[in-house]
């Protein structure tokens, strides 16, 4: 058996890619809705004002965020590390029929799970915390869904016969723990039904409905404690872990240093923690607690940027490749993505800094220039890497996949520069005083300002969602009429014209 | 030590846990060990205070809305005196927030008033031209759940000692009681009290029949929560 | 020059460019707020490195050639060099932990920052300045000083025209309305508005000295007539009524007694400061007190105000 090369089986990730792809057409669609409610609020009553209550800002705002999040990108690791994890582990899923049942079975929880998610958040079923809507009934459901992502990979990591293991595996792990341990306990809730039955009253209200084990300012603490490292362990660590696998991968290149990988990886993961005072700067957490967080926001740049330069320097003297290669493309600009939004982010964490920028659309310019720029660039890619081995297929067609690229990167360019300067505009209309000592502006007037930005912001999101239809066509022809492959490439994805 | 690490997932998977959770530690404890507590005259929510804040949660209000006022001239002029976390004590969740599309309203309830909310929220832009808040029509039909907010109020009471039927102390040295009910029955008839004061200050017709009929708008909960908002 | 630190230079002068643009010719500006600056200055320096770093790479991508001794591992067909650390990478790693230990101790100081206290400094300077400018402006500049108020403070309720969109606030423009004028004959009225409790009766406390009842209902119609057109017709069945009625409290001119009843002819900018002080609540809706703003600001909307109908 170890002389035949290994048959590696991508069912469970070829689901993933599917419900990839699909979360990501339905959470930026909410996306370009949204921005443009922004910009033109008649757009609220979109279906009519019967359906308002279900198609306003505020209902589908959380919604946008979690199908993008929980959706998109989480489908996104699912979906590589079932691709990844066999072969840099050197084992096949169909090597253990437990671990593909579960692996199955994880699928399907996870596609019930997110209808249940659909449903509640547009019934405006929700807790309100950011990136944590879900009531508890939910959360168990992730909570099982995310232990069978783990049973799962280490399942593989216990199979494995590649003895060490390679820098994305390390990401993975990460990924797994730290999302572990930050959505168990910011999630900690009261069901009120545990109230209501010791009250000697049975099904009093909601049955689902629950109150936060923390209160006021406890609370804040916990959720931005979690809120900011449900970014790094969602939105960057598994994003690094995929860029260190598929950019060498596809490039045909080794890594430019293990020494930085290492030092980029262990770095990452102890500062990151600190930094989430950032998102309560001002605020009525203990000074000393905010301090912490602009410290570490800053020392975390080079973490950050370290694995980002370790990328850059694999491409040295590939120029020709970056050239002539959209797949790579999405990944050389997704770094440099990743280092603009790991350098913006410190900034807006310097306190004087995060004074002006805090509340405003600068803040949705940086995270829009990290998940567009970087996580959607950097799934994309992937998902085209793997498209020809797991279909056995070349990609449909290069032309579509390079004019793809230019529209989505207008698209990010056209998104960050509007909310950027909307975001410094109202934050200096919120501070400003007139020559009398009094406020110059009341509060209207810093929005309708902001009108222009709003608009230019909704065309750079549909450029963006043209884009990942563009990127969904292309898979889907791929899958159905690329031309058909009889060996593995290497390296280069072949693409059809 | 580190090729080690690679090699063996377990004591690599323990360094990678112990490395993260040391921040959290480091950061938490210490605040929960002095837990929040209220500054004097804060009071808990009475029934239908709660049932609007479940409302502003149910329309997820804090997407567009703040409820912290930072220790900045510009921010304490706009709004009212800098937020302390003592007033957050029983705010269970906490609704920060972190984007201000609309102004903060950790102290509307000092400036706005039950009649301008009324018309405001049936149509914000023609109150406030060139506002982009949604019009919140549906609230003026929906009927408040206030059983779910009873609910919620007998868990903070149990599990979290919320201070329900005891003095809470004010700022005038005076005393004040919000009180429990202790049954879905008498909780139901308090919020009905409650919202019929709100209601007299409201113009639209509709809403005084649903109240004289013994059903609550959501809007008139939305409304009480807003007003209590100091 | 490399067509790349060319292009770069492009994106930057372009970047910052429609930034200087936008936001400067905003409403916002600068303002010598050294917050403004920080944060403009953040925004710049964020653009310059990252361009100018980036290309670091990509002439490096064009020019170098990838080499260094590979580690024996290989996973997936993955090789692993082992290059050292760049050193300038460590360098800033370095630099960035002994910033950090200088903003711990001497930039926000963990044993001697705080934020409330910046803030009082900050309160501080800043009445420090209002006051010596603006303490004793009087006239036009109090008024153009209350206009600025109401912009900020009063437009939301009031509009901008402050005709009280509507209906739904009182229309500033006129002292009072018919409909106000009825309400508070018909109900009475505690409003504060004297600054003391001291309430005005409802209908069943109002004597007409001239014919001896109570008022009538179409004496209230007449009246409220009266009172709301601004005391002009004098020879109006109104106004026989006001000086049966109502003059001994508020005047025989309608322009109140002190401690009495307030002036319900004109404005005036005490009677303002009283509204902002303790509220209103009347036939239109409820006017809320404004505690946060203070007391020179209150006079200069007064002044506005009473500008308004006149
Ligand atoms: C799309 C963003 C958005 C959403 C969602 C939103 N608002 Fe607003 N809100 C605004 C804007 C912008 C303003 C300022 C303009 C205005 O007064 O209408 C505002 C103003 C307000 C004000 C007036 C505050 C003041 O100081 O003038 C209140 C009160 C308010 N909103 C309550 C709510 C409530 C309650 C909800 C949820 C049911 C809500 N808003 C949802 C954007 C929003
Ligand atoms: C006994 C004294 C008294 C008499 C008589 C009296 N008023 Fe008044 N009036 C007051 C006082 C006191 C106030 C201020 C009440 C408050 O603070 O709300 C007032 C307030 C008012 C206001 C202002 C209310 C507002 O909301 O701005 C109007 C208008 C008014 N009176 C009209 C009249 C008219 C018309 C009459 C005669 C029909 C009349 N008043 C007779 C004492 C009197
Ligand atoms: C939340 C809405 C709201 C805001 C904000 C507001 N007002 Fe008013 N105001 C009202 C309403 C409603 C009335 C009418 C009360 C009545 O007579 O029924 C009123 C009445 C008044 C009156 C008339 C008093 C009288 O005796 O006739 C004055 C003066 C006034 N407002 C001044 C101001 C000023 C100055 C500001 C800003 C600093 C301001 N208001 C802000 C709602 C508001
Ligand atoms: C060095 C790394 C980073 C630092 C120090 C950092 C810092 C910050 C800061 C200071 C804020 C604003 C908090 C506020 O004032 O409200 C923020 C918000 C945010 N950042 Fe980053 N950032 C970093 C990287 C990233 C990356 C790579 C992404 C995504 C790909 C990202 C996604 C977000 C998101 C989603 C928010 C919004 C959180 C909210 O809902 O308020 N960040 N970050
Ligand atoms: C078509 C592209 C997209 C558009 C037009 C879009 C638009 C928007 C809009 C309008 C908001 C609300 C901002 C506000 O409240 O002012 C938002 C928030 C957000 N979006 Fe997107 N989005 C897009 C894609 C994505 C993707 C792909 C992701 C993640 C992978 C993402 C993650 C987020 C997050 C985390 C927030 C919350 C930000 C915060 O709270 O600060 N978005 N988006
Ligand atoms: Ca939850
Ligand atoms: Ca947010
Ligand atoms: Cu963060």
């Amino acid at each position: 058996m170890e002389n035949r090369p290994l048959e590696y089986d991508y069912t469970v990730a070829k689901m993933f890619m599917l419900t990839t792809i699909a979360l990501g057409i339905v959470g930026m669609l909410i996306g370009v809705i949204l921005a443009f409610e922004l910009a033109f609020p008649g757009i609220n009553t979109i279906l009519g004002s019967g359906l308002a209550e279900f198609t306003n800002f505020s209902r589908l705002r959380p919604l946008h965020t979690d199908s993008v999040i929980f959706g998109f990108t989480v489908s996104g690791i699912f979906a590589t590390w079932y691709y990844v994890g066999q072969r840099v582990l050197k084992v096949s899923m169909a090597e253990s029929s437990l671990l593909m049942f579960l692996g199955k079975l994880q699928f399907w929880l996870y596609v019930i799970t997110v209808a249940a998610v659909v449903v509640s958040l547009l019934a405006g079923e929700t807790t309100s915390k950011e990136y944590a809507e879900f009531e508890w009934p939910i959360d168990i459901a992730i909570v099982v869904v995310w232990v069978l992502f783990g049973v799962n990979m280490f399942g593989l990591i216990g199979l494995r016969r590649e003895k060490s293991l390679y820098i994305s595996v390390w990401y993975y792990i990460a990924t797994f723990l730290g999302i572990a341990m930050l959505y168990l306990f910011n999630n900690m809730e009261v069901p009120t039904w545990l109230a209501t039955s010791a009250a000697g009253e049975t099904h009093i209200g909601d049955w689902f409905h629950s109150v936060s084990m923390y209160a006021g300012t406890n609370d804040a603490l916990v959720q931005w404690w979690y809120g900011h490292n449900a970014v790094a362990f969602g939105f960057t660590v598994p994003i690094v872990a995929m860029i260190y696998y598929f950019l060498p991968k596809e490039s045909g290149q080794a890594i430019y240093s293990y020494k930085l990988s290492l030092l980029s990886f262990w770095g990452l993961m102890f500062v990151y923690l600190w930094a989430g005072g950032h998102h309560l700067l001002y605020s009525t957490v203990p000074d000393w607690v905010q301090t912490m967080g602009s410290i570490f926001s800053v020392v975390l740049i080079l973490p950050s940027w370290g694995s980002a330069i370790n990328m850059l320097l694999t491409m040295k003297g590939e120029w020709q490749q970056v050239a002539a290669s959209p797949l790579i493309k999405f990944m050389v600009l997704g770094s440099t993505f990743y280092m603009f939004s790991t350098l913006e982010g410190p900034i807006q964490a310097i306190k004087s800094v995060n004074a002006i920028a805090h509340f405003t659309d600068w803040i949705v310019g940086h995270v829009h220039d990290g998940v567009l720029g970087w996580v959607g660039f950097m799934i994309m890619a992937a998902l085209y890497h793997m498209a020809p081995r797991v279909f056995k297929r070349e990609i449909y067609s290069k032309s579509l996949m390079a004019s793809q690229f230019w529209i989505q990167t207008l698209g990010v360019v056209l998104y960050f520069t509007s909310m950027w300067i909307a975001g410094i505009t109202q934050g200096m209309m919120w501070r400003a005083h007139d020559e009398f000592g009094n406020l110059a502006y009341s509060f209207i007037d810093t929005v309708t300002v902001l009108h222009p930005y709003y608009a230019i912001r909704g065309v750079g999101g549909l450029l963006y969602l043209t884009g990942f239809l563009m990127f969904a066509y292309n898979i889907y022809k791929t899958m159905t009429a690329g031309k058909r492959l009889d060996s593995e490439p290497a390296n280069a994805s072949p693409m059809g014209a | 030590m580190f090729h080690w690490l690679e090699k063996h997932p377990f004591f690599f998977a323990v360094g990678v846990f112990a490395a993260i959770a040391f921040a959290g530690l480091v950061e938490i404890v210490p605040n929960f060990a002095q837990q929040s507590r209220p500054v004097i005259g804060t009071t808990p929510y009475s029934t239908l205070e709660l049932a609007g804040r479940q409302v502003y949660i149910k329309n997820s209000c804090n997407a567009c809305h703040s409820q912290l006022i930072r220790p900045f001239k510009s921010e304490t002029d706009r709004y009212g005196h800098y937020s302390l976390s003592g007033e957050y004590a029983y705010d269970r969740p906490f609704l920060w927030g972190s984007k201000r599309t609309g102004p903060d309203l950790h102290r509307v309830g000092n400036y706005r008033t039950t009649d301008w909310h009324e018309n405001h929220m049936k149509d914000p832009a023609a109150i406030v031209p060139g506002s982009i808040m949604p019009k919140y029509t549906w609230l003026y039909k929906n009927v408040t759940d206030i059983d779910t907010a009873f609910a919620e109020q007998l868990t903070d009471a149990q599990f979290f000692a919320v201070p329900y039927n005891k003095p809470v102390p004010m700022k005038d040295g005076s005393t004040k009681i919000v009180k429990l009910g202790k049954s879905v029955a008498e909780a139901n008839a308090m919020a009905l009290a409650e919202a019929k004061i709100v209601a007299k200050d409201m113009k639209d017709q509709d809403i005084k029949d649903a109240i004289a009929s013994g059903k609550i708008p959501e809007i008139v909960a939305l409304i009480a929560y807003l007003n209590s908002l100091k | 020059m490399n067509k790349l630190y060319l292009w770069g230079i492009i994106i930057t002068a372009a970047m910052l460019g429609f930034t200087y643009l936008s936001v400067g010719t905003s409403k916002g500006g600068l303002n010598g707020d050294i917050v403004n600056t920080l944060a403009v200055t953040g925004a710049v320096v964020l653009v310059i490195i990252t361009v100018f770093v980036v290309i670091k790479y990509v002439r490096q991508m064009q020019t170098d050639t990838a080499d260094g001794e590979l580690a024996e591992e290989s996973w997936d067909n993955i090789g692993e060099y082992k290059n050292p650390v760049p050193f300038g990478w460590a360098v800033m790693f370095l630099g960035t932990m002994i910033w950090g230990m200088w903003y711990w101790v001497l930039g926000y100081p963990v044993n001697a920052y705080s934020q409330i206290g910046e803030y009082n400094e900050d309160v501080a300077t800043h009445d420090a300045k209002f006051n010596a400018q603006y303490a004793s402006i009087t006239g036009d500049r109090l008024v153009e000083m209350g206009e600025s108020v109401f912009l900020a403070e009063c437009k939301v309720c009031h509009g901008l025209a402050a005709d009280g969109i509507d209906g739904q606030a009182a229309n500033l423009n006129v002292r009072i309305q018919d409909k106000s004028v009825k309400y508070v004959v018909e109900h009475g009225s505690n409003n504060h508005i004297l600054g003391s409790e001291m309430p005005m009766p409802d209908r069943n406390g109002l004597f007409n000295a001239n014919t001896g009842a109570l008022i009538s209902d179409s004496e209230i119609d007449e009246v409220a007539k009266f009172v709301s057109g601004g005391f002009k017709d004098e020879k109006s069945a109104g106004a026989k009524v006001f000086a049966g009625v109502c003059s001994s409290c508020h005047g025989m001119d309608g322009r109140g007694m002190e401690y009495v009843a307030p002036n319900i002819r004109e404005f005036t900018p005490t009677l303002v400061t009283n509204v902002l002080n303790h509220g209103k609540k009347g036939a239109i809706g409820t006017m809320p007190a404004f505690d946060r703003l203070n007391a020179k600001q209150k006079e200069a909307v007064g002044a506005y105000i009473t500008s308004l109908s006149k």
